[in-house]
């Protein structure tokens, strides 16, 4: 009675000319990533985001979504690349972006407007505004990172951006180095998803009673094909998870 | 300098007949086919001031009137159009300092005409037959033609070139026999000089060049003299050059008012070739370009395009003029189209070989421009904070590739606010003075924490001041959901309002 190894390896050889490697995993490359500059989140993600991929941040309002991406785009523009944040409901804060550390000259803010106009058409609506800046900017090229905020986007209008928008922007990403990281309520990419971050809030750091002096958020890796392939596809495992704080810029104790 | 007398001056003179219709065909090079008058004057008296072969062949003529001009089948009439002459004048002139610094303008009627001293050119362009001949294409190359001659005298050069086409090369010693066969016309004499050699029965130059001296300076003066020597082809000329501005502008006057976007570029795309041409023969590229339009009704619509460097990339320059038409449309029909540009230096970068991705300069331009279509025109770019306490102050600039910045990154995560344009009114209910429940749109939320107030207030000096009370509140919803949020309290209205949420 052969072992499954030895009856593995005879069928393979039968096969190889029809099937190369029919039951042996496709060998997956390791893609490259960038840090996110928050300790956690990166040992989180064995390094960080992945770099030419679709990165999705999702979690309901509150739970440090733009927290975690903001520390992303600090780390890129603090290393002389230039990113590009396409808000679709006009949120960013610019103020909180500088003091996460963002370089503001280095970042190209799309502000979408509630009444976008198109020549001779219907008027576009935000999120139509907001997936054309960003088929524009992957198709310019040159930005380490792009940022498609659909925070406050409501999940019923953002689930039915087709998947082949999403196909695209993966291509595109992957084609000019670009880390797109999706800012969502819900998951929207599918697939063209390299990577899925689900964010929740925990609770509220209350060392003293007069001033909020922070957050801790958790962070949850829902889906990731970035790692290399090594298990059995049908293993099931909880997904891992870490935690970690982000705190006021007023919040002396951390400062110091 | 002359090879066969090295110390004689040598001068070759471009003659551009029939200038009205050159400087008005070299925009429209779909005309060239087409019998064409240009008509000059006030309407109703205008007259017929230039033509060209196809129209002279049906019958044109200087001087016919409008009515005279409309009743000949199948000739086309424009208006002529002064500052295009003189637009074209300049690319002219442009051209011809290509082959010699030394241009003296010398333009008759209607003709466009201009006489360079060629000495000592023969090491760079050869000899005057070579130097000729390379001319006349630079011209062409341009949209114009003309007759050009080669003389050692000024006044040959011009009257050769005025009377013949193609190319004539003068040598030194022939000038009498070369102008001999001109007619008296050449001259431009006075009227009763004229009469006078008429009644003599003196029909060319060669007749004037071979009466008496003493005895026509006897009847006619001295200045029947220096007609003379100038039909001898032997009147010296002190030659004054003059200095050509660089100005590169280039300017159409639409026949009829051009309201469509397409029309326009179809013009535009011809003007930008010119100037990217002309620049490009300096080894310069175009900076900036100012799109002037004359609107029908005497009003001027005026746009620039600025690339972020210098560029010669025809392709490129007419996309972002597209591109700014279509972002900023002129309001009524255009009349006439203007193009002025600036040059600069062809930019070159140097690459790092570890240096990181950056967008092409070129493309970005166009993407920016494309984006500024798609949300408008001041919500894209790079944000500003501005030097004061107001809440959410910031001012938006171009985005340009730039240096990296010295921020530093903060060592640890920041919390960071999801602002709420516009805020969202909300109706709070205080107690012990702090928000213990408040109300939205959608739902009610109950307090758990309130953290406050802080006071914000300024600009009491104008009317653009503010006095808010701010507190960061940890609140739960009727369905669960828990908000962190800065609820700010307008001291001067007494109204509340969710300005932006912790995320």
């Amino acid at each position: 009675m052969p072992s499954a190894q030895a009856l593995r390896i005879q069928i393979e050889h039968t096969l190889e000319r029809r099937f190369p490697a029919a039951l042996s995993p496709v060998p997956r490359t390791v893609r490259e990533t960038a840090p996110t500059g928050i300790a956690e989140v990166d040992d989180l993600l064995d390094g960080g985001l992945p770099v030419g991929a679709i990165s999705e941040v999702t979690g309901p309002e509150c739970s440090g979504r733009t927290s975690l991406t903001l520390s992303f785009l600090a780390r890129c523009t603090q290393e002389g690349q230039v990113c590009a944040w396409v808000d679709a409901e006009d949120a960013f804060d610019a103020e909180s972006a500088a003091a996460c550390g963002v370089g503001l000259k280095q970042l190209l803010w799309v502000r979408c407007r509630k009444a976008g106009s198109q020549a001779g058409g219907k008027p576009w609506t935000r999120l139509d505004q907001a997936l054309r800046a960003t088929d524009l900017l992957l198709q310019a090229g040159g930005f380490a990172a792009i940022v498609l905020d659909l925070g406050g986007t409501a999940p019923e209008h953002a689930s039915r951006i087709p998947l082949a928008t999403w196909f695209r922007f993966r291509q595109a990403a992957g084609r000019t180095r670009c880390s797109l990281v999706v800012l969502g309520q819900d998951t929207y990419a599918q697939s063209s998803a390299a990577l899925v971050l689900e964010c929740a809030p925990r609770y509220a750091m209350e060392e003293q009673e007069t001033v909020l002096n922070g957050f801790t958020y958790e962070v949850r890796r829902g889906r990731g094909t970035t790692e290399e392939c090594t298990f059995p596809i049908n293993r099931v495992r909880k997904p891992p998870a870490s935690t970690w704080q982000a705190t006021g810029s007023w919040n002396a104790e951390m400062r110091a | 300098m002359n090879p066969e007398h090295p110390n004689t001056p040598l001068y070759a003179c471009i003659h551009a007949a029939e200038f009205p219709v050159q400087a008005l065909l070299r925009l429209h090079p779909e005309l060239h086919s087409e019998p064409l008058s240009v008509l000059d004057g006030k309407a109703p008296l205008q007259t017929v001031c230039s033509f060209n072969r196809h129209a002279l062949l049906k019958g044109a003529a200087y001087g016919m009137t409008r009515l005279e001009a409309e009743s000949i089948q199948g000739l086309r009439l424009a208006t002529r159009s002064l500052e295009g002459e003189s637009t074209a004048r300049v690319i002219l002139m442009e051209c011809a300092a290509n082959f010699s610094p030394r241009i003296e303008e010398a333009s008759e009627g209607t003709a466009c005409a201009c006489v360079l001293d060629i000495a000592g050119t023969e090491r760079l362009f050869g000899p005057p037959q070579a130097l000729a001949q390379r001319l006349r294409a630079a011209l062409a190359s341009v949209g114009f033609h003309a007759s050009i001659a080669v003389s050692s005298n000024f006044h040959t050069a011009r009257m050769k070139a005025a009377a013949t086409r193609g190319i004539t090369v003068i040598p030194t010693g022939q000038e009498a026999a070369s102008l001999a066969k001109l007619p008296l016309d050449a001259l431009n004499l006075d009227a009763h000089h004229a009469e006078t050699f008429v009644l003599w029965g003196i029909r060319t130059l060669g007749e004037l060049a071979a009466l008496p001296e003493v005895d026509l300076v006897t009847r006619l003066g001295q200045q029947a003299l220096q007609s003379r020597d100038l039909a001898r082809g032997a009147l010296p000329h002190t030659f004054q050059p003059i200095e050509p501005e660089f100005v590169l502008t280039e300017f159409c006057d639409f026949e009829t008012p051009v309201d469509q976007a397409d029309s326009l570029l179809f013009v535009g795309a011809r003007m930008i070739d010119c100037l990217v041409a002309r620049a490009s023969a300096r080894a310069l590229s175009l900076a900036s370009i100012t799109v002037r339009m004359a609107l029908e009704g005497g009003r001027i619509h005026e746009r620039a395009i600025r690339p972020a460097l210098a560029t010669a990339d025809r392709k490129f320059l007419l996309k972002l003029l597209q591109l700014e038409i279509a972002a900023h449309p002129p309001q009524a029909a255009v009349v006439a189209l203007t193009l002025t540009a600036q040059a600069g230096q062809s930019s070159k970068v140097q690459l790092g070989l570890f240096a990181p991705q950056m967008p092409e300069p070129s493309r970005l331009d166009v993407t920016i421009a494309r984006l500024k279509a798609i949300a408008g025109e001041k919500r894209v770019g790079s944000p500003v904070l501005e030097d004061t306490h107001r809440p959410d102050a910031f001012r938006m600039e171009s985005f340009a590739v730039a240096s990296p910045s010295n921020a530093p990154v903060a060592d640890h995560p920041r919390m960071a606010l999801r602002r709420m344009r516009p805020p969202v009114p909300v109706r709070v209910v205080l107690r012990d003075l702090k928000p213990h429940a408040f109300r939205d749109r959608q739902q009610n939320y109950q307090v758990e924490a309130a953290y406050g107030p802080w006071k914000n207030s300024g600009g009491w000096w104008s009317a653009d001041d503010w006095d808010a009370e701010e507190w960061d509140v940890l609140a739960r919803g009727a369905s669960g959901s828990s908000l962190a949020c800065l609820l700010v309290r307008d001291c001067r209205q007494n109204q509340w309002r969710l300005e932006a949420l912790y995320d």
